[in-house]
């Protein structure tokens, strides 16, 4: 805030009241005009930007090679549904991405909690500890953690996905929660335990009642890297009908020619759930902090 | 600032139980609540904590062992010591790796942080459906990888692609974007940034706005350039912000295997390989598992350090 002090006119005196109202009308109209080339700027930019998804698109509904369609169609979404496993594969995606974000914030919430209340050596340890964590390669993890689910069995399973889906968010997602907690005052916690309520009563009933926008911030992120991961995915699935989208996309390339209509087909098909929770939800997103903002790739 | 808050209500109540704190009706209160605290906080960490252990914690010692022993992935073989990471400190695909990594790194950092500020600049001021672009400019980072590493393909991949055609059309030659070594770093780069930038504009569209905008009215009227203004004014404001976003996004660009992977695989000539996939294909294509987690606990370390400097630097600028 200091920078903003400073750069406040020491010359305010100067100006007359009438002048400060005309300059403040000029500077408006300069601003309106420059909205419109902003607009246009901006229209450009997105455009070009935009391409490659647009492009996914229009090939995903333009008929291929094999086809006598004309015009748009919805023959190549209704052929990868009905010749390959695009439908095991959505399902397997949403039930591991599901499952990866119902577990994140019931692990995280509880965790962010302890992190914000709690003021000793141990817990503020623990928040470096998951900072730490957080920012490892993955591909450490990997090798060891295919070692031991090997011989649990949960290699090519998606319970073992899900397991390490978990783990890779709940670092992040306990600063999340942690930060929108820090944001709630403790004060109507105090008030619960006057009338007698346990510090989990007031954490379930006082505390969590009140975190819908963390818990949503939370579960979006979780969301988007469990149904964007490739790193753990490749490790981990060996057959077909255990792959995710990500995988299923994938393998399109393993032949020879690829099947582009199939592959934008299903491109598509898996690009739609995180733009839909996105464009709904995106103004909880904004929200947390650095916990927001260690939300990235 | 927030924390401190949090940290008068539970902390004090849980810190009653140090000074002898019993005597009066209310410091009786609020030891009882800080032994519920301590004994509640200690189950709400649990799931947490052995969550940690499992998938961060003992993978990080297992690595340890396999980075100082030889063998392949079904079995570890005998202790090696160091010779794994005198292997790998030896092979020029090591250092040619880091070398892409570092390239990889500061081009996807300052890249998407320059279109970032940008687009957070151009947007700042209220325009016709200045909302809508802001949703649809964020598109790129929440369209998972997979689906943008296909179209970038489609649109770059053979000499009949749509962009090298456009280059053709324009008399520009035909140029193959991945299969140059040179082209294809620059595409895969350009590509991260691609992915980044909305990740930027996020981080600096939230720190502008909560800049006053009469401080520019003000400094306008008293002559000051656009440009003084961008300079004196306007990075002085999200420089915190702009420091965040730059350690983090190194880190990302550091440990990012499926912008490179899926875009060009490493190649051509392993031109585009970084670190994270030189370690995948050392352990999972040539099953050199040793060398491999030895790549790996070499980044591993580097991150360690830089996250630490990161976590005291938060640290440090949220108290004051």
């Amino acid at each position: 805030m200091s920078a903003a002090v400073h750069a406040h006119p020491q010359s305010g005196p100067a100006l007359g009241v009438g002048q400060a109202g005309n300059a403040r009308r000029v500077l408006s109209e300069a601003g309106q005009r420059g909205r419109w080339w902003r607009f246009i700027a901006i229209l450009i930019i997105t455009a070009v930007v935009l391409v490659p998804i647009m492009v996914t698109i229009v090939l995903a509904f333009t008929p291929g090679p094999n086809s006598t369609a004309t015009g748009l169609t919805f023959e190549n979404l209704s052929n990868v549904f009905s010749k390959t496993l695009a439908a095991t594969w959505l399902k397997n995606s949403l039930v591991t991405t599901l499952s990866t974000v119902v577990v994140s914030v019931a692990v995280a919430a509880p965790a962010g909690y302890v992190l914000s209340r709690g003021r000793s050596k141990a817990v503020s340890g623990y928040s470096l500890l998951l900072f730490v964590m957080q920012s490892l390669p993955i591909i450490t993890s990997v090798v060891p953690l295919f070692i031991l689910f090997a011989g649990m069995g949960l290699v090519d399973n998606l319970l073992g996905l899900t397991i390490i889906y978990v783990g890779s968010t709940m670092t992040v997602a306990t600063w999340m929660m942690a930060a929108y907690f820090d944001s709630i005052p403790i004060s109507l916690e105090e008030a619960s335990w006057i009338d007698g309520c346990s510090v989990f009563g007031s954490f379930t009933k006082v505390v969590l009642r009140n975190s819908l926008p963390g818990v949503l911030s939370t579960a979006i992120f979780a969301f988007l890297l469990a149904w964007n991961d490739y790193l753990v995915a490749i490790v981990f699935l060996r057959s077909n009908e255990i792959f995710t989208l990500p995988m299923g996309v994938q393998s399109f390339f393993q032949q020879n020619a690829t099947d582009w209509t199939s592959v934008m087909a299903l491109a598509v098909v898996m690009m739609l759930p995180p733009v839909i929770v996105f464009a709904a939800l995106n103004k909880y997103f904004s929200v947390g902090g650095i916990g927001g903002s260690l939300a990235g790739r | 600032m927030s924390s401190t808050t949090a940290q008068s209500g539970l902390a004090r109540a849980r810190r009653g139980v140090a000074p002898g704190g019993t005597g009066t009706a209310g410091g009786k209160r609020k030891s009882k609540l800080s032994a519920q605290a301590t004994r509640t906080f200690f189950w709400l960490l649990l799931p947490s904590v052995v969550l940690l252990v499992l998938i961060h914690g003992y993978p990080l010692i297992y690595a340890a062992v396999q980075a100082t022993h030889d063998g392949d992935l079904l079995q570890t073989g005998n202790f090696v010591g160091v010779q794994n990471f005198s292997t790998v400190l030896t092979s020029p695909a090591f250092w040619k790796a880091a070398q892409f990594t570092l390239w990889f790194t500061i081009v996807g950092v300052f890249g998407s942080w320059l279109v970032g500020l940008g687009l957070a600049l151009l947007l700042r001021t209220k325009i016709p459906a200045g909302n809508t672009f802001k949703v649809l400019l964020l598109l790129p980072w929440v369209v998972p990888i997979v689906v943008s590493s296909t179209a970038w393909n489609w649109l770059v991949a053979t000499p009949d692609s749509l962009i090298p055609a456009l280059f053709r059309n324009l008399g520009l030659g035909t140029p193959l974007f991945l299969a140059d070594p040179t082209l294809a770093s620059i595409t895969v780069m350009v590509f991260k940034v691609w992915v980044s930038f909305p990740f930027m504009m996020m981080m600096i569209s939230a720190a502008l706005a909560s800049v006053d905008t009469t401080v520019y009215e003000a400094a306008s009227m008293d002559g000051a350039s656009p440009w003084q203004q961008f300079t004196q004014i306007t990075l002085p404001l999200i420089a915190r912000s702009t420091y965040i976003s730059w350690i983090l996004m190194t880190i990302f660009c550091v440990n990012d295997f499926p912008t490179i992977y899926l875009l060009t695989g490493g190649g051509p000539v392993n031109a585009t390989t970084s670190l994270v996939v030189l370690a995948y294909r050392t352990v999972f294509q040539d099953f050199a598992t040793g060398p491999g987690v030895a790549i790996a606990f070499l980044m591993t370390m580097t991150l360690v350090v830089i996250s630490v400097i990161l976590y005291r630097q938060i640290r440090k600028s949220s108290v004051e």
